[in-house]
């Protein structure tokens, strides 16, 4: 990239279920507010707005256009991209585009969803081929219980593994102020919930949060004139998988897919050799339990099959050697079209030493966040305290 | 900017009024396919991302662009939709280049608007509270602009139909085109009316098609092509939502996009410096204020422009020589049919609808009603 | 103004968004829908690059970028590589009604082709009934009753005389 860009702010609102007290613009507007703040700036220091969310979740069409005012998008540039569960990393990516490029030096980009007010599982029936599929459509839940059918034959492993996410998930939301799900549950908690579609019972998956995510992005004269601790985006990436061939769901295969495609070019433009120890903390985007072990094994924290033993070793705790969603993750809050770029921002949050209560306590200098959405795509952000790694 | 960017190919479908012969993808591979023959490129070895037009309401499918990922290149790679207006993939295609992140760009726009209601489509568009159940769709909208853009500078019907009879004439030599034909200004003003005062000939028909493009830093441009087409100036920008907190008859958005374009370009008249422009006329009215936002002419002035042939294809500045949106370009696709047809004007390449000597063009493109976000480009061929 | 009588009621608004669409099945959809209700059996397209066969048959192999031209047919029969037992009742889009729980929801690799295509099992929802690696065949309409879309597929059924591997 042409010039260095880093994070330079950034907000949230509190996530919840039911947010009837403020409408779609109201609601972005407190995080676009609480950004604000953060990078000590008011609207009139940003050069263009960029908005994310998932197309049509709550039965609006051009939800840019309507929430110009309260994204403070109003006689800026701007734009809006769609891309699934991806979008909100895809958003900080058309941020960083435009700075790197030059054309601004400072950049808000937002992304939000307020679930309640659509039906999102009818929805993301939708996201299969209108006249292959879409009467069969098992929305997420069925995919992810294939993917643990898939993954229990495969490699041993047990619904016990699936219940250590499940808890990690929930505990470490508690020391998140901003999560949705803060749950004091036990594995036996997780286990005896309610079974949604075999092995996924409702603690496997993530809740629908309505929520919002504001990133404010500058250029390296902003970035070290105004902010104390920037955060560099060091590499961006995105893959997708085809249509037809739900691949991940497959825990065996060994060919290339979204996931391990995207991390293999992350890793060898920043030429990381073993990840565990490149990065200091993870946010990965897991809208299950089995989703977020198959994550390890394609991001290379431990070997094909052993995602499982790395949860069971407690490895990925908060304050284990390989820290994975501090934040409690999206199994503990997603407002879809927010939740790719809460990853990044609670990366960068660690990075900056201002995660409040789950600050993970080890030192953090490098950061991996990534996305997921649509017929399995990620993007995937690198973040370092430094512009020199 | 140091480093530039090039439009280096541009494949477009006919426009036609219903493609029952093939899904969107398949609609989308004939342009992709196109591309890549006529520039010689492979998605493999030179395609680094593409970036595609459309939306999910008009696509029938979440996260709509699952259903073009396999054909635009998207398998394993990087692939991202613009849920705009086509010509916001054409400025964030260049963005990607001039970040250095990106080589060399596919660009995608489709839409069948045939196989959904455009009005139920565009109500949609309208917040759920407050505006949707008037039941008002971009036809209803652009007819209060087109009254509101009359009022202010005493403007009648027939000022907007000369505008169709102008695009719908050019259209003739335009072979992709859906509408066209030699009009008098009675045909226009006796079609029927579909929201007074705009005719079913001041609106843009339904069509389904599909556009691609690529883009190309400079050093891979100049490798792939003889007659590159430079981006010389990018902008865009938001107006306010509500129409009731817009004067209709002004268009800030525009002159904003314009400005900031017209800026990185080095544009300091317009008139002069420009050879031809294409701008969306999804509504004949727009030509109009469109041109005034594009700082072509005072406010309420555009009209005369086009009555005394300033704007036709053989006079001093050419608007709309494709037969523009009234032509049938679909909704989403038509911002990137006007870089196209800007594009080909400049590489020479428009057959009979080519303006001489054209060096230096305009596309501008819109998302919403009565031109809600706006974005310019202006290409050069030098 | 009265700030005391500020109003501070939430208020939602119902709404169903009811969009129409026709959707062109395209060349290639059209004939493995022909072939499914006319001959009672499923083609897919063998990719000239890499030869793998892909149902649903589509124009492009996503992995190659290329074209594909080569017509396969492939066998009713297949192997389950993943499932699950459904206790939601998920809403059919095509009917608005919605699946009875609890239903088996399989993914099965017919012989002869790379893709797995899935459907309903009709075998009960029971973990000692159901296993990955199971052999499966397709169970269609009558002839008569099929209309050309998915729905001509009742649902997959297991091959007797099997038995669980332990």
């Amino acid at each position: 990239m042409k010039r260095n860009v880093a994070i330079i702010g950034g907000g949230q609102t509190y996530h919840a279920a039911r947010r009837h007290d403020v409408d779609q613009g109201e609601m972005v507007n407190e995080a676009v507010r609480a950004a604000l703040k953060d990078a000590r700036m008011t609207m009139d220091d940003i050069d263009a707005v960029f908005l994310g969310n998932m197309e049509f979740f709550e039965g609006t069409h051009l939800t840019d256009c309507w929430l110009a005012g309260s994204a403070g998008a109003y006689g800026k540039p701007g734009m809006k991209i769609t891309t699934g569960g991806t979008v909100g990393a895809t958003i900080i990516g058309a941020g960083m585009h435009h700075v790197a490029a030059g054309l601004f030096d400072k950049v808000l980009c937002i992304g939000f969803e307020k679930q309640e007010e659509g039906d999102t599982g009818a929805i993301l029936s939708g996201v299969a081929h209108p006249l292959y599929g879409r009467s069969m459509a098992g929305a997420a839940v069925g995919y992810f219980a294939m993917m643990g059918t898939s993954y229990m034959a495969a490699w041993g492993a047990k619904e016990e593994h699936a219940a250590m996410v499940a808890v990690k998930a929930r505990q470490n939301a508690r020391k998140n102020q901003y999560a949705h799900l803060k749950l004091d549950i036990t594995i036996e908690d997780a286990l005896n919930s309610r079974m949604l579609a075999y092995p996924v019972r409702m603690l496997d998956m993530c809740p629908a949060s309505n929520g919002a995510c504001v990133v404010i992005l500058g250029d390296e004269k902003t970035a070290r004139d105004r902010c104390k601790k920037p955060v560099w985006i060091r590499a961006m990436d995105t893959a997708h998988n085809e249509q037809f061939e739900i691949d991940w769901r497959n825990v065996t295969l060994t060919k290339p897919i979204f996931s391990t495609a995207c991390a293999a070019r992350m890793y060898k433009r920043l030429g990381v050799d073993d990840p565990k120890k490149y990065f200091d903390v993870f946010e990965i985007y897991e809208p299950a339990t089995w989703a977020e072990m198959v994550w390890y094994e394609d991001l290379g924290l431990c070997s094909r099959g052993e995602g499982f033993k790395l949860m069971e070793e407690g490895a990925t705790a908060i304050d284990g050697p390989i820290p994975v969603n501090p934040s409690g993750g999206v199994l503990s809050t997603n407002c879809i079209g927010a939740s790719a770029m809460l990853r990044v921002w609670e990366a960068a949050l660690q990075i900056r030493g201002d995660a409040g209560g789950h600050q993970v306590p080890k030192e953090v200098n490098r950061a991996l966040a990534t996305a997921y959405g649509g017929t399995n795509w990620t993007v995937m952000t690198a973040l370092s305290s430094s512009t020199e790694d | 900017m140091s480093d530039r960017v090039a439009i280096v190919g541009v494949a477009q479908t006919r426009f036609s009024p219903k493609r029952a012969d093939a899904n969107v993808a398949e609609l989308a591979y004939e342009v992709i396919e196109k591309v890549l023959n006529d520039t010689g490129l492979s998605i493999e070895k030179d395609i680094d991302n593409t970036i595609s037009c459309s939306h999910d309401i008009w696509d029938g499918q979440t996260i709509s662009n699952i259903g073009i990922t396999d054909v635009a290149g998207g398998h394993l790679r990087t692939e991202e939709k613009m849920a705009m207006d086509g010509s916001t993939a054409a400025y964030y295609g260049a963005v990607g280049i001039l970040s250095g992140e990106y080589e060399c760009t596919l660009l995608l726009a489709h839409t069948k608007m045939s196989q959904t209601n455009r009005h139920i489509v565009n109500n949609d568009a309208f917040e759920p509270i407050y505006s949707r159940q008037l039941g008002l769709d971009f036809t209803s909208a652009g007819a209060l602009q087109a009254r509101r853009f009359m009022h202010a500078h005493g403007l009648s019907r027939e000022d907007f139909a000369r505008v169709v009879m102008k695009n719908l004439g050019n259209a003739m030599a335009n072979p992709l085109a859906c509408r066209f034909g030699y009009y008098g200004l009675d045909d226009v003003l006796s079609a029927p009316m579909e929201a007074d005062p705009l005719t079913a000939m001041d609106a843009a028909p339904d069509v389904d098609g599909a556009v691609a493009m690529i883009v190309a830093s400079e050093s891979k441009a100049k490798k792939i092509t003889d007659t590159p087409v430079w981006i010389q100036g990018l902008g865009s920008c938001y107006d306010d939502y509500f129409l009731g907190d817009r004067d209709l008859a002004e268009c800030m958005a525009l002159e904003k996009a314009a400005a900031q374009a017209y800026k990185m370009a080095g544009i300091s008249n317009p008139v002069k410096d420009l050879d031809l422009i294409e701008l969306s006329d999804e509504f004949s009215y727009q030509e109009l204020l469109w041109l005034e936002g594009l700082g072509v002419c005072k406010p309420g002035e555009g009209a005369r422009l086009t009555e005394s042939g300033f704007t036709s294809r053989e006079g001093e500045l050419p608007v709309n020589p494709s037969g523009g949106v009234l032509s049938g370009v679909p909704a989403n696709v038509m911002g990137l049919n006007r870089v196209a047809e800007a594009a080909l004007q400049l590489m020479g390449k428009a057959g009979e609808r080519q303006v001489k000597d054209a060096k230096r063009a305009v596309a501008q493109g819109h998302t919403g009603f009565c031109g809600q976000h706006q974005c310019v480009i202006v290409l050069g061929n030098q | 103004m009265n700030q005391k009588n500020t109003v501070t009621e939430q208020i939602c608004v119902p709404m169903t968004v009811d969009v129409p669409y026709r959707f062109a099945a395209g060349k290639y959809m059209a004939r493995f829908l022909t072939e499914l209700r006319d001959n009672g059996r499923f083609v897919g397209v063998k990719c000239p690059s890499c030869n793998r066969v892909q149902m649903p048959p589509r124009v492009v192999c996503a992995a190659c970028h290329v074209k594909n031209d080569e017509w396969v047919e492939l066998s009713s029969e297949g192997t389950m590589v993943g499932f699950t037992i459904m206790y939601l009742p998920l809403t059919d889009p095509t009917t608005g009604k919605p699946h009875e729980p609890p239903f088996v929801y399989g993914s099965v690799r017919l012989d002869g082709s790379d893709s797995t295509v899935e459907h309903m099992v009709n075998v009960e929802p029971d973990l000692d009934k159901i296993w990955v690696g199971m052999r499966m065949k397709v169970v269609l309409r009558d002839r008569e009753e099929r209309i050309g879309d998915l729905s001509d597929i009742i649902h997959f059924e297991p091959l007797p005389g099997q038995k669980r591997p332990q």
